[in-house]
Formats: C-alpha cells, structure tokens, sequence
C-alpha cells in the first residue's frame, strides 16, 4: 500500500471505544461534490480557503477556472465538478478551495463542501487495482469507513451513513488529460 | 564571521571604483595633452578630470586612506588651479599630473594603501609651475560689457571669459526670451544646440521682460565659426545675436597678456573654491610638514624632465615590480550599470521572437515535401540558435547575481547592536551566504530581513534570566538561512524564542478590532498567524525603540511582495518561531498598461506597447476578412482582445461605443490590440503562472494590481505572431 502517504501507525480509539493497536492508518479529508464524497489524503492538503476572487485565464482548458492570489502566490484553480464531469452548481456558502500539493504545483480545488477528516486502515481501503473496473486514473481506490472515527469537526453529521464510501482520489493526475 | 569577508568585500568594491577612476583619468590627461598640444583649449575636459581626482579624494577619505587622500588633494589643487586660469596647462604641468596618477596607480597595485607616501618632490614641482605663471591683466575691461555682466560672473566663468578673449575668440552675447514652464527643456535645447559651435560662458537672466510668464536670458558665448552660420543656429525664433567688441580694437586681434598681479592675489579666493571637500582633508600644510620630516626630500631634477618618475619610499628594484603591476588592472571586475543588463536581457527578449518565428517557417516548410531536406537543415540551425540563446539568456541572468552573504554581513552588525541594546545574548548561525539572488533583489532585501530580525531578537528571544529559567541555554540562537529551491531563494529567519501564541494573536485582533468574532473563530492557524502581517497589528504590551509599534510587519510583507516574493511563518509556542521568505530568483518589475476587455483587467508590458488611441470605427476596413485601420499612411491590422479570448459580449458599463487601440510593434510589424477601457501606467511584478497554464498561450504571467484579484499580463508578441500567421495562413489559403 505504498501508494498511501501519511501514515500514522499507533494507538487508536474506535467510536466503540475499542483501542485499536499496531495497525497502520491513513488520513483523508472528505469533501462533497454533488451526491457523492470523495477525499484526498491529508498530507497533501495544505489550506482550506472561502473561495477568493477568481481571475478567468482565457482559452484554457474548462475545468479551469482561473487564477488566484494566496498570499502571493499565483494559484490555478480547478473545478473539480467539471473535471470529474458531474453537473454543475453554482457557489455557495459551503463551496471551499482546497488547496491541494499535486507534485509539480500546488493546485487550488473547487469543491462543494469540506465533510471531515477520516482516519482508514488498511482494511478499510480498497484500492483501485483490486476494484478493477473502469475507473479513472486519479482514483486511487475507495474508502468504506466501518464506524466514524471523526477527528475533525463534522460539518455536515447526515454523512454518518455506515454504508458510505468514499471515492479517494490522487491530486496528481487530475492534470494529465 | 562577517569580519574578514565584510572587509576584503569593501575593499574590492574600493579597488574597482578607483581603478575604474583611474582608467578614465589616463585617458582624459591624454586628451588633454594632446589638446595642448594641438593649441586648443578643452575646459570641459579638465573640469572632468578636476571631477574625477575629487571623486577619488572622497573615496579614499571614506576609505580612510590617507596617504592616497592627500595626494589626491595635492593633485585637486593644481588641477583647480589650472581650471580658473591661475596656471598655464604647460606640459611640466601636464607632467606633473601624469606622475601623481601613475603614484596613485602604484599604491593601487601595490596594494599597500596605507603606508605614507613621500609626495614632497612632486608638491615642490607644483609650485614650481604655478610661480612660473605669466599673470593676466584683465582685459575684460576694454570690452564692451557693463560692470552689470561682470561683476556677476563666477571666478570660473570670469577665467573662462578672459582665457577665450585672449586667444582671440570673439565674444557674442545672444538674448533669448523662454517661457516661465518650459525653460528647462528650452534651455538644455539651446545648450545641445550651441555646443558644437561655441563656448557658452554664462546665462545671466535679464531684468524688464515684459511678461511675468517670460523669462529673458543673456547668453554669453565664445564661438570661433561664422557668425552668420551661428545666427542661423541659434536664433530660433526672437533670438538676437549680437557680437561684443573691443571698445577701440576691432575684433579677433589677440593681445598679449600683460604681467598681472602677483600670485597671492589669486590664491586667495582658492580657500573657497571647494569649500566642501575641504573639512576632511588635513591642512595641505600640515602633511607637507610632517612627510617632509619623515622622509628624505627627492630629487628635484628628475621631475623638470617629461614625465620623469621620480622615486618615492620604495627601492629600485620593487619598482620595476610596481610599474609592471601598474599596467595591470587591480580587480578583476567591472562595474556594470544595471540597465544596461536590462537592455541586453530586451534584446535577448527579441531574439526569442525571432527564434518562434523560425520555428513556424520550418513547420510550414515541413508541409511541402520537396522542400522537406530545407526544412531538416532550417531545424538543425535553429536548434543550435536556440541553445545558444538560451546560454546567453543564463549568462547575462547570471551576471546580475550577487550573494546574500552581502546583506547577511550587514544584518551581522545590527544582531551585535540590536542584542546589546535589548541585553540579550545572542548567537548568530548564518548558512547559505553563498547563495545568489539578483542584485536588485539584494538591494531591496536588506530592510525587511532587519526588520525580522529585531522583531525576533525584541519578541522572540527571551532575556538571559528566563531561559535559564525555562532551561534553555541562555544564549539564543538566532539563524539566518538561504538557500535555492528550484526557480527561488528561501531565506529562513529563525529563534529559537518563546514562539508565537496563536490563541493570543485571536484574542488581539479582536480586542482591537480588526476581525469580527465569528471570523476570528473560524481562523486556520496559519490564518491566525499571518495576523501579524496586519497593518497595525501588535501584541505587544509596551512600546519600545525596537519594535512593537505595529508598524514593520505589513510593511515587511509589502516589500517582500513587490518583489514578487512571499512571507509565510511558522512559530511554536516555547520553541520558536520560523520567518520564511521566498523569492524569485530573478526580479522582473516593469511598467505596464493597465487595460480593461468585456470587464477583465489585463496588463500590457509598456515595452511593448508603441501608442494607445482611441478608436474611431469609422477608420476600420477590412482585408480578407480581417480588420485593419490607417494609421499614419500604414496598414494596422487590429485584433479585437475580446474575440481572441472568446470573452462574448459583455457590456463595458458607460461609456457608450468607445473603444481603444494600443498599438505594439515588434521589429517591423505592428498589430493594434482593440480594448475597451486604458486605466493607465503601473509598475508590476510579473509572477509565472502554474505548469498547469503552460499550454495557455498569450500570458507571460500574472500581477497583483494591489487589489485582491490577480490580473493576467499579455505576452503581446506571442499574440502578434499568433494573430500575424493566422493572417498569413488565410494568404496563402486564399492566393493558390
């Protein structure tokens, strides 16, 4: 599971109280987009930002929606929904920029809603090599989470549906095209 | 640490400066000794060689460098002397200076600028030279000017006057009449135009102009040419000139000058000549003592010859050595002014252009297969060209690089100073001094890094009494670190002080109201961090001379951003806090034009922008289909922004159907780029756009304006080739 950043071995409480031990888990963060939840790993998820104002670059690809200024720096900012070609909704209160390191920049995300942080061992992830199927390349597998273990500040609690899953994705290949 | 460096650093940037002076000086004395020669008279020159011995007493005073002061002293006095006419530019004058400039040479290469200089021999050969002056009388009275003219002159212009009536040069006086606004540029017109011709002595303002808004000026000129042909160049509108002549001669009979009054008439008025460079300089006397005592006074008749060398402390032997180093040039660097990197690095800018437009003939080359063995051979060379620009482009970059450690050395003294006057022990670790970054990044960096630096040494590190108290050693350590990361610098200021409480930074800015509750509530600890970057923003309780006034921070993060760099911090509470600046390593300000299509502002790099008018859409037409205006007689074809970027038609709120044309010119070609709105000049940083907009054609980058949103800058001759070749392909669609 080498593909897998941000390893945190150590003792941890299940939301039974049971203590887990020695086993290996990984962070994510969960956001929406649309009906379903996807993550990134947390690592590599360096702010969450309100959406700033967005400068349009013209003539570039769709899902891009322009530039930003973070501190200085000169951001792109994709549109997540565009990029995994969901339908699209206008801004709200709860739409947020993450920005996210995708190796060669860092990459400002648009998504719908930032959910929380789930810590998953191994057991609980699936990777896309043994999903099989057709999935896109910057999925890196899927999360289905036994019990919620939540870390962060849950803001949106109707999430908490034992059957979730979450669609975890890799940062780096949503530029290839 | 910075000690040896610092120092061996000051004293090349002092050996270049002077060598440099030095290298001008020898050529300017033999300009002037060939002037001489040739009986002409070349007063500008020896103003700039008076200039240049001036410059170069101030340098070694400032150096400290008192044996090469002095005789740069001796040197000043002579050459003031020869400038105001009270000695004659004979060549055992001429001598004189070529010996002290080889004397100053000498001690330059011998690198030995401290040791004192028996400088007696060639002090004695001065005065020898100015006894021997043939006085003048003043024969300024015989002519036809009234006590009015000369009785305002300065003591220069006054010699200027007389030495040019003595060599018969006829004296014209010309009346000109300037407005009040544009005398300046009239007046530099006028000097620009008479220079060729004639001297120009004096501008003396005359009085009874009939308008307050007019100034009248009296000129004073010396001119050898043709009166009428001076007229004729000169009198431009109400000029009048009119020829000063001797009350009883006529013109152009020279007069001998008569014996005048004795020297020390004239030396008088010298004690003001430079009144300025006088006070740090000994009494010309009071060294003259005191070397003559040291040392054996020279001999004299060597120096009578042209130019004779006479010895100074040295031996014989070591002299050859010295003359032989004298040829030499002591730094191994040359002095470059910045803009002229500017230009070369334009100039590379053009070539790249040039370059694209090769790419593109092979490429349509490559559609025509007999021509396909041209094509491969056009490739070949333009990839040679290529990586030869692309060297060129490295190694003038890399010309304008200094290292850190320029600025590191500086912020050494402030540490020592700031930790005294805070009675703080502290250690300085300074790595990576190495480290390169443009010179006009460095120039600009010195202040902010100060700043970081007592902010951490005021804030951060806490007094001796309570580290040991916390079990912290009790020096603290304060870090300067730089280092490359990819295309930037990193430049981490760090101590290992009490850190940055983020709870407290909420609970200030709420207290002084600069975030609301719920805002401050919802804050991310980086958030939370960067309040210090607020204007205003202080945790401190007490005011001191350091630091706490909640000025510097933000002022801190807006120089780092206006050189296009940024400032992020990381701090733990008991441990420490880090400062991180990282900037590019190259600095790209320039001027540009701020204009705005369907709503979007977008900048122009001025250099690239001819002329912006307004468009008058009656002037369009087409050809083939695309749109071009008359301008001036020529074609211009115009691309409409707001179709090249597909922007659709937004409605540019009031101001009607108005629209605007910048014209840019690369080469030859031209392109008018159709706009709705010029919001005018601004100097910007440009910044790269991500690796993701690396496809995206027609931006070099983007800018803050100052307001939050980012604004893209148009790579305008990327535009020119792209709107050019589509009018080309549609040519040659539409010839076959």
């Amino acid at each position: 599971m080498k593909v897998l950043p941000s390893m945190t071995p150590g003792v941890v409480r299940d939301s039974d109280g049971k203590l887990r031990t020695g086993e290996v888990a990984y962070e994510f963060l969960a956001f929406k987009l649309g009906m379903e939840t996807y993550a990134f790993p947390l690592a590599g998820v360096q702010e969450i930002l309100k959406p700033p104002r967005i400068t349009r670059v013209p003539r570039a690809s769709p899902e891009i929606l322009g530039i930003v200024s973070v501190r200085g720096r000169v951001t792109t900012v994709i549109d997540l929904r565009r990029r995994l070609r969901l339908t699209e909704l206008p801004l709200d209160k709860n739409t947020r920029v993450l920005l996210v390191d995708a190796g060669n920049e860092v990459l400002g995300m648009l998504v719908d809603a930032v959910l929380q942080v789930y810590r998953l061992y191994e057991d609980e992830v699936e990777l896309a090599s043994s999903v099989g199927g057709d999935l896109n390349e910057y999925v890196m597998g899927i999360g289905r989470p036994r019990a919620v273990r939540t870390l962060g500040r849950a803001t949106n609690q109707d999430r908490n549906d034992p059957n979730d899953i979450l669609i975890l994705l890799h940062a780096e290949p949503l530029l290839r095209r | 640490m910075a000690g040896a460096d610092d120092e061996s650093g000051v004293r090349e940037e002092f050996l270049s400066e002077a060598q440099e002076i030095v290298e001008t000086l020898s050529r300017d004395l033999l300009l002037l000794e060939q002037s001489q020669k040739e009986g002409r008279n070349d007063p500008d020159l020896l103003n700039d060689i008076f200039r240049a011995v001036h410059t170069l007493k101030g340098l070694a005073g400032m150096f400290g460098l008192s044996s090469l002061q002095t005789l740069a002293h001796t040197l000043e006095n002579l050459l003031d002397d020869l400038r105001l006419g009270r000695v004659d530019l004979t060549q055992e004058a001429l001598d004189i200076l070529f010996d002290g400039i080889e004397r100053i040479q000498r001690i330059l290469a011998s690198g030995d600028e401290q040791s004192p200089l028996d400088i007696s021999d060639l002090e004695k050969s001065i005065d020898r030279v100015a006894e021997a002056v043939p006085g003048e009388r003043d024969v300024l009275r015989d002519f036809s000017l009234g006590e009015n003219v000369l009785g305002v002159l300065t003591e220069y212009e006054e010699h200027r006057l007389r030495q040019n009536v003595t060599q018969g040069t006829p004296i014209y006086r010309l009346r000109v009449s300037f407005g009040l606004s544009l005398i300046d540029t009239a007046l530099e017109e006028l000097k620009a135009r008479a220079r060729p011709l004639a001297e120009l002595i004096t501008f003396l303002p005359s009085m009874g102009a009939a308008d307050e808004d007019v100034i009248d000026l009296e000129v004073l000129l010396a001119s050898a040419v043709d009166q009428e042909m001076l007229r004729e160049a000169l009198c431009t509108g109400e000029a009048l000139l009119e020829p000063i002549t001797r009350k009883d001669q006529p013109p152009r009979q020279v007069e001998r000058p008569r014996p005048a009054a004795p020297r020390g008439e004239a030396a008088a008025p010298k004690a003001e000549a430079t009144p300025a460079a006088r006070p740090a300089v000994p009494p010309p006397g009071a060294s003259r003592a005191e070397e003559g005592d040291a040392v054996e006074p020279s001999v004299v008749e060597a120096s009578s010859l042209p130019n004779a060398r006479t010895p100074n402390t040295n031996v014989a032997l070591d002299r050859v050595g010295a003359d032989a180093l004298s040829l030499r040039s002591v730094a191994n660097t040359v002095r470059v002014n910045i803009q002229k990197l500017d230009h070369l690095m334009n100039v590379v800018g053009e070539l790249a252009i040039v370059r694209s437009a090769v790419a593109q003939i092979t490429e349509r080359l490559r559609s025509h297969p007999e021509l396909r063995y041209l094509s491969t051979e056009l490739h070949r060379i333009a990839r040679g060209f290529e990586r030869n620009l692309t060297e060129l482009q490295d190694g003038i970059l890399d010309v304008r690089m200094v290292p850190l450690g320029q600025v590191f050395d500086k912020l050494a003294r402030v540490v020592r100073q700031t930790a005294r006057d805070a009675r703080k022990e502290i250690r300085l670790e300074v790595k990576g001094s190495e480290t390169e970054v443009d010179k006009l990044i460095v120039e600009e960096l010195s202040d902010p890094l100060m700043h970081l630096i007592r902010n951490a040494i005021d804030h951060g590190i806490e007094s001796p009494e309570r580290r040991k108290e916390l079990g912290k050693p009790v020096q603290g350590l304060l870090g300067l670190t730089a280092y490359q990361k990819g295309n930037h610098v990193v430049i981490d200021v760090s101590d290992d002080g009490a850190g940055m409480d983020p709870q407290r930074l909420r609970r200030k800015a709420i207290e002084r109201g600069m975030v609301a509750d719920d805002e401050a509530h919802e804050m991310s600890r980086e958030d939370l961090l960067n309040l210090v970057f607020m204007p205003g923003f202080t945790t401190s309780e007490t005011i001191t001379d350091l630091s706490g006034r909640g000025v510097g921070m933000d002022v801190v993060k807006t120089n780092i951003s206006k050189l296009g760099g940024v400032i992020d911090i990381h701090s733990e509470v008991g441990k420490g806090t880090i400062v991180t600046i990282t900037l590019p390593i190259t600095l790209a300000i320039i001027s540009a034009l701020v204009i705005r299509v369907a709503g979007q502002l977008y900048a122009i790099p001025l250099a690239n922008v001819q002329e912006a008018l307004l468009l008058d859409s009656r002037a369009i037409r087409t050809v083939e289909g695309r749109e071009v205006m008359t301008l001036r007689g020529g074609t211009l074809p115009l691309c409409r922004i707001r179709e090249l970027f597909r922007m659709g038609e937004h409605v540019d709120t009031g101001r009607g159907s108005r629209q605007f044309v910048v014209v840019s010119q690369l080469g030859t070609r031209r392109i008018g780029l159709v706009v709705d709105l010029l919001l005018g000049q601004q100097d910007i940083v440009i910044k790269a756009l991500g690796k993701s907009l690396r496809s995206v054609r027609g931006f070099i980058g983007a800018t803050d304006l100052g307001d939050q949103a980012v604004t893209l800058v148009l790579d305008t001759p990327q535009i020119l080739e792209e709107v050019l070749a589509s009018n080309d392909r549609r040519g040659l669609e539409a010839s076959p």
